[in-house]
C-alpha cells in the first residue's frame, strides 16, 4: 500500500506543471518555484546522509551545491560541452571536492567537525570570490545556454525525474550494510570502533557521497537559473538544508525534501505579502531554527522513534 | 593449552607524567578463563584500553596470536580477533536489540561496504544473531528498542555483540558492574556457560572477590603500577603482599 | 627584505594578531567555560563595530575623548546583549546534546547578521581615528601608523588582564575550575550558572572591544563577523578550545602569517588560516596548548 501511495503522489507530481501551464504566466512561475523545490529538496536529502543518518554535522554542504553550479556554469559557458555531460559532471567534481575536504573533516568528531567544514565552506566561497579570471568573482557567471527542449514543463520533468532516480539510489544506500553501518557509528562511535568498524573511511566516505548528490543538485540550480554566483557557496546557503531537515524530520529519507519544500513555500508567501520581508529571510529561518532547537527536540526523536521502529 | 593468546611484555605507560604501569609482564594462554584485579584507580579499564588499541602504551609490547599489535587502532585489532565488553554498557540505544548484534556481525563479515544490498535480506545474519540472543538469554527482547532495557539486559547485549564477533579472546570488563546480587549470579553463569560452550579465551575485570575466585582459573592482581602477584585463586588469597595491598582493607 | 622592512611587517602582523586574539580568547573563554561553542560570536563582534560606527556618528568631533567613550561604552553594551542573550536562550541547552547547541548559536547568526543588515544596510562603513592615533610612528625609516601601535599596547594589556583575572582572583579560580572540572562545580557550593553567564558576558565584552577596535582600524562591513569567527575558529584549533595562553599564541601565528602571505600573493593570504590549521589537525588535533580528549 505504500508503492500505491508513492505511485499517487508521483501521478500527481508528473501531472502537476501541465495543470499549472494552463494558469497563464502566473501557472509559470509555480512550475519555476516546483522546480526549485525539487533541486533544494535533493540538495536537504544530500546533506541529511550525513546530518540525520551519519550524525555529522556540517555546516558547510553549500560547498558542494556551489561546485555542482559552477561546474556545470564553467563547463558550458567557457568549454561549451553540452548540458547533459556537463551535469554529468557536477557530482564527480563535487566528489572530488568532499574527497579532498573529507580527509581533513572526518579526523574530528562532533563540534569540531563542524566547526571544520564551515572553514572549509568559506575557503571554498573565498576562492570563487577572489578567482574573478576563472569564476567572474563576484559577478558570477550569467547566461549558461539552455537546451531547446528544457521548456519550463520539461526541466520540471527532468529534474523530477532526477530527484526520483537519486530517492531510489539514497533508498538503496541507507537500506543497505553500508546504510546500517553509518548508522551505527552515529548511534556510539565508541563502540562502533570496538566492533571492528573502521569509522574514518565510513564517515568520509559517507561524506562524499553526500557531496556528489549535493554537487548535482546544484548543478540542476543553475541551470534553472541560468546563472551561478558566490551566494550558491555562502555559508548562508547551508543553513538551508540544515533547517529542512529539522523541519521535515531528520530521520527520514524524505523528510528533509518535504521540509525543503514547506520552507521554500514560506519564503514565497513571504515574498508575495511585501517585498521587503524578504530582506528578513534569514531572521526568518533564524526564529524558526531557534524555535524547533527549543521547543521541538523531543518531538524530532519523536519522529525518529516512529521512522525507526517501523522500516529501518 | 600452553599456546600463548595474549602476551603484554614490559608494559609501560603514564599520563601526563604521572606514572600509571610500570614494566608489567604476562601472558594470557589459549582457552584460559583469568581475572585481573586490583583496588581503585590502579588501571584495571586502562590496562585493556592498552591492549585493545584504544590508548598507545609508552613503552613495551603487546602481542596478539604472535602479532605486535601496538600502534594498531582498534578496529584492526577487533578483526584479528579480539572484542571487549564495557564497564559502562556501551551498546547503540537506538537501535533494536537485534540489530545491535546484526549490525555487528554485517562489520565482522566485511560485507558492510556494500552499498546495494540490503541488509534486511541477510536470513543468515538474521538468524544468527537470533540464536546469540539466545544464547544470552535476551531472545524474547529482540525487537525491542535496547536504549530502554533494564541496565542488567543491556551489560548482557554489550557482552552479545561482543560475542558476535567470535573473538579469539574475549574482554569483559566488570560484567557485573551495577547489578543486584541476583543479577550477579545469573551473569557469572551465563560467563562460565559461554566460555564453556564456545571454546573461548576468556579475560575479565572483577570487582567482587566472590565471582573472581569462583571462576577464573587464574588471577593476576595490579596494584603500585606493577603486577603484584599472579597465579590460582589458592595462590592469590594466600599471598601476604596481596592480602595486605588489597584484600586486607576489604575483608 | 631589508631588516628594517621585515620590523615593520613583523609589528603590523603583531598588531593584527593583538586584534584577533582579544576576539578569540572572547571564544575560547566561552568554550572553556560553557562547553558551547557560540557561532555568533562573531555577530557580536560585528555588531560592536557597527554600534561604535552609529555612536561615533553622533560624537562626531574626533577627539581622543569621544573614542574612549566608545571604548567605554560600546563592549559593556555588547555584553548585556550577551546577558540577554545567555539567560533567555542558551541556559536552557547546556543540557542538551551538542547538535542542539551547535543549531541554536547558528539560529542566532541568522538573526543577528541580518538585523545587522536591517539596521546599518550593505555599505562599508568605518570610524574616523581620534586625532592622536591618526598619525604615524617612524620604525626605522618606515611608517607604522600610530593606531596599530595602540593595538599592540591593548592587546598585551587585555592578555595580562585575563591572566590576572584567570590566575589571580577567586572569580579567576572558580572559572579555571569550571574548565577543568565541571561537574564538580556545583557541590562546591558555587553558582554555576552565575560564573557561565558572567563568563558568557565577559566573551562578548572582548567580542564588543575588537569590534570597537576594529572599526578605526579598518572599514566594516556584513561579512567581518563571519571572516572573524572563522579566524578565530582557526586560533582556537590551532591554540586549543579553552585555552587563553593558546588563544594568544595563535592569533599572533594567523596575524603575522597573514601579513607576511599578503606581500607574495595579495588577497589569497586569507587562506593562511586553513593551511596553518590544515597542518594543526594533521599534526595535532587537539592544538598546541590544548589536551586530546579521553
Amino acid at each position: 500500500m505504500n508503492w500505491i501511495a508513492a505511485a499517487l503522489v508521483l501521478i500527481l507530481l508528473v501531472s502537476l506543471p501541465f495543470v499549472l501551464m494552463k494558469f497563464g504566466k502566473i501557472g509559470e512561475y509555480w512550475v519555476w518555484v516546483s522546480t526549485e523545490m525539487i533541486i533544494m529538496g535533493l540538495f536537504a536529502m544530500s546533506l541529511n546522509l550525513i546530518l540525520g543518518f551519519g550524525g555529522m554535522v556540517s555546516f558547510g554542504h553549500a560547498a558542494f551545491f556551489g561546485v555542482g553550479a559552477y561546474t556545470v556554469a564553467l563547463l558550458m559557458k567557457k568549454a561549451s560541452v553540452p548540458f547533459y555531460l556537463a551535469l554529468a559532471a557536477a557530482p564527480l567534481v563535487a566528489a572530488i571536492a568532499a574527497t579532498i575536504i573529507g580527509w581533513f573533516c572526518v579526523r574530528l568528531i562532533g563540534l569540531y567537525f563542524s566547526i571544520l567544514t564551515l572553514a572549509f565552506g568559506q575557503l571554498l566561497y573565498m576562492i570563487v570570490f577572489q578567482w574573478y579570471t576563472f569564476t567572474g568573482g563576484d559577478d558570477g557567471i550569467h547566461g549558461i545556454p539552455r537546451p531547446e527542449i528544457l521548456t519550463p514543463t520539461n526541466y520540471y520533468l527532468l529534474c523530477l525525474l532526477i530527484f526520483v532516480m537519486c530517492f531510489m539510489l539514497m533508498r538503496m544506500i541507507v537500506n543497505s550494510s553500508f546504510g546500517l553501518t553509518i548508522r551505527t557509528v552515529r548511534e556510539n562511535m565508541e563502540r562502533s570502533k570496538f566492533i571492528g568498524i573502521n569509522v574514518r573511511s565510513y564517515q568520509w566516505l559517507n561524506f562524499i557521497i553526500a557531496g556528489a548528490f549535493a554537487g548535482l543538485s546544484g548543478g540542476l540550480f543553475a541551470e534553472l537559473n541560468r546563472f551561478a554566483q558566490t551566494e550558491f557557496l555562502h555559508w548562508s546557503k547551508s543553513a538551508e538544508p540544515i533547517l529542512a531537515s529539522l523541519v521535515g524530520g531528520m530521520y527520514s529519507l524524505v523528510g528533509p525534501a518535504i521540509g525543503a519544500a514547506v520552507l521554500m513555500f514560506l519564503k514565497i508567501i513571504l515574498q508575495q505579502a511585501h517585498k521587503a520581508l524578504i530582506e528578513t529571510w534569514a531572521i526568518v529561518l533564524g526564529c524558526i531554527l531557534l524555535l524547533v532547537v527549543l521547543f521541538a527536540p523531543s518531538g524530532l526523536v519523536g519522529i525518529y522513534r516512529k521512522v525507526f521502529s517501523k522500516s529501518e | 593449552m600452553a599456546k600463548p593468546v595474549l602476551e603484554v611484555v614490559n608494559l609501560s605507560k603514564s599520563f601526563d607524567g604521572a606514572q600509571v604501569f610500570n614494566d608489567i609482564s604476562y601472558t594470557v594462554e589459549e582457552g584460559e578463563l583469568s581475572s585481573i584485579i586490583g583496588p581503585n584507580g590502579a588501571g584495571k579499564t586502562t590496562m585493556f584500553n592498552l591492549i585493545t588499541g584504544h590508548l598507545v602504551p609508552d613503552r613495551g609490547e603487546v602481542l596478539f596470536m604472535g602479532q605486535d599489535i601496538v600502534g594498531k587502532q582498534p578496529f584492526e585489532i577487533v578483526k584479528l580477533g579480539m572484542a571487549r565488553a564495557f564497564q559502562r554498557t556501551s551498546i547503540f540505544p537506538r537501535m533494536s536489540v537485534l540489530e545491535n548484534v546484526v549490525t555487528t556481525i554485517i562489520t565482522r563479515e566485511h560485507g558492510n561496504l556494500n552499498m546495494f544490498k540490503a541488509f534486511r535480506k541477510r536470513d543468515k545474519v538474521y538468524s544468527e544473531a537470533y540464536e546469540l540472543l539466545k544464547s544470552v538469554e535476551l531472545e524474547g527482547m529482540a525487537e525491542r528498542q535496547s536504549g530502554v532495557l533494564a541496565h542488567g539486559n543491556q551489560k548482557r547485549l554489550d557482552i552479545a555483540i561482543a560475542l558476535a564477533l567470535k573473538p579469539k579472546l574475549l574482554l569483559l570488563d566488570e560484567p557485573t558492574a551495577g547489578m543486584s546480587p541476583e543479577e550477579r549470579k545469573q551473569t557469572v553463569e551465563l560467563v562460565k556457560n559461554l566460555w564453556e560452550r564456545l571454546d573461548l579465551t576468556m579475560l575479565f575485570i572483577e570487582h567482587d572477590m566472590d565471582i573472581v575466585f569462583g571462576i577464573s582459573q587464574k588471577v593476576r592482581v595490579l596494584c603500585y603500577k606493577t603486577l603484584l602477584a599472579e597465579g590460582t585463586p589458592e595462590q592469590i588469597s594466600a599471598n601476604p603482599q596481596v592480602i595486605e595491598a588489597y584484600l586486607g582493607e576489604e575483608v | 627584505m631589508t631588516f628594517e622592512y621585515f620590523v615593520f611587517m613583523l609589528l603590523n602582523g603583531l598588531s593584527q594578531g593583538m586584534l584577533l586574539f582579544i576576539i578569540a580568547s572572547g571564544l575560547s573563554l566561552v568554550f572553556g567555560v560553557l562547553r558551547v561553542i557560540n557561532f555568533a560570536h562573531g555577530s557580536l563582534y560585528m555588531i560592536g563595530a557597527y554600534l561604535a560606527y552609529s555612536l561615533s556618528a553622533t560624537l562626531t568631533d574626533g577627539s581622543m575623548l569621544s573614542f574612549l567613550a566608545l571604548l567605554v561604552a560600546v563592549p559593556p553594551a555588547v555584553a548585556i546583549l550577551g546577558f540577554v542573550v545567555e539567560v533567555t536562550l542558551f541556559r536552557r541547552v547546556y543540557r542538551e546534546e551538542h547538535l542542539l547547541q551547535l543549531l541554536l548559536t547558528y539560529s542566532l547568526v541568522l538573526i543577528l547578521d541580518d538585523v545587522v543588515r536591517v539596521i546599518w544596510g550593505g555599505d562599508p562603513r568605518n570610524v574616523a581615528r581620534p586625532d592622536l592615533l591618526a598619525g604615524s610612528v617612524d620604525i626605522m625609516g618606515l611608517a607604522l601608523p600610530t593606531y596599530n601601535v595602540f593595538i599592540l599596547v591593548i592587546g598585551p594589556v587585555i592578555a595580562l588582564g585575563l591572566w590576572l583575572l584567570l590566575y589571580k582572583t577567586r572569580t579567576g579560580n572558580i572559572i579555571r575550575a569550571a574548565v577543568s572540572f565541571p561537574d564538580t562545580l556545583g557541590a562546591l557550593g558555587v553558582n554555576v550558572s552565575r560564573v557561565m553567564t558572567a563568563t558568557f558576558m565577559l566573551g562578548c565584552w572582548l567580542a564588543g572591544l575588537g569590534g570597537v577596535l576594529v572599526a578605526a582600524l579598518a572599514s566594516v562591513d556584513l561579512g567581518i563577523g563571519m571572516e572573524k569567527i572563522i579566524e578565530s575558529f582557526a586560533v582556537v584549533v590551532i591554540g586549543g578550545l579553552g585555552s587563553v595562553g593558546g588563544a594568544l599564541l595563535g592569533s599572533l601565528i594567523i596575524g603575522v602569517g597573514i601579513t607576511f602571505f599578503q606581500l607574495p600573493f595579495g588577497r589569497w593570504a586569507l587562506v593562511f588560516p586553513y593551511l596553518v590549521m590544515a597542518a594543526v589537525l594533521i599534526i595535532r588535533p587537539w592544538g598546541l596548548f590544548g589536551k586530546p580528549e579521553r
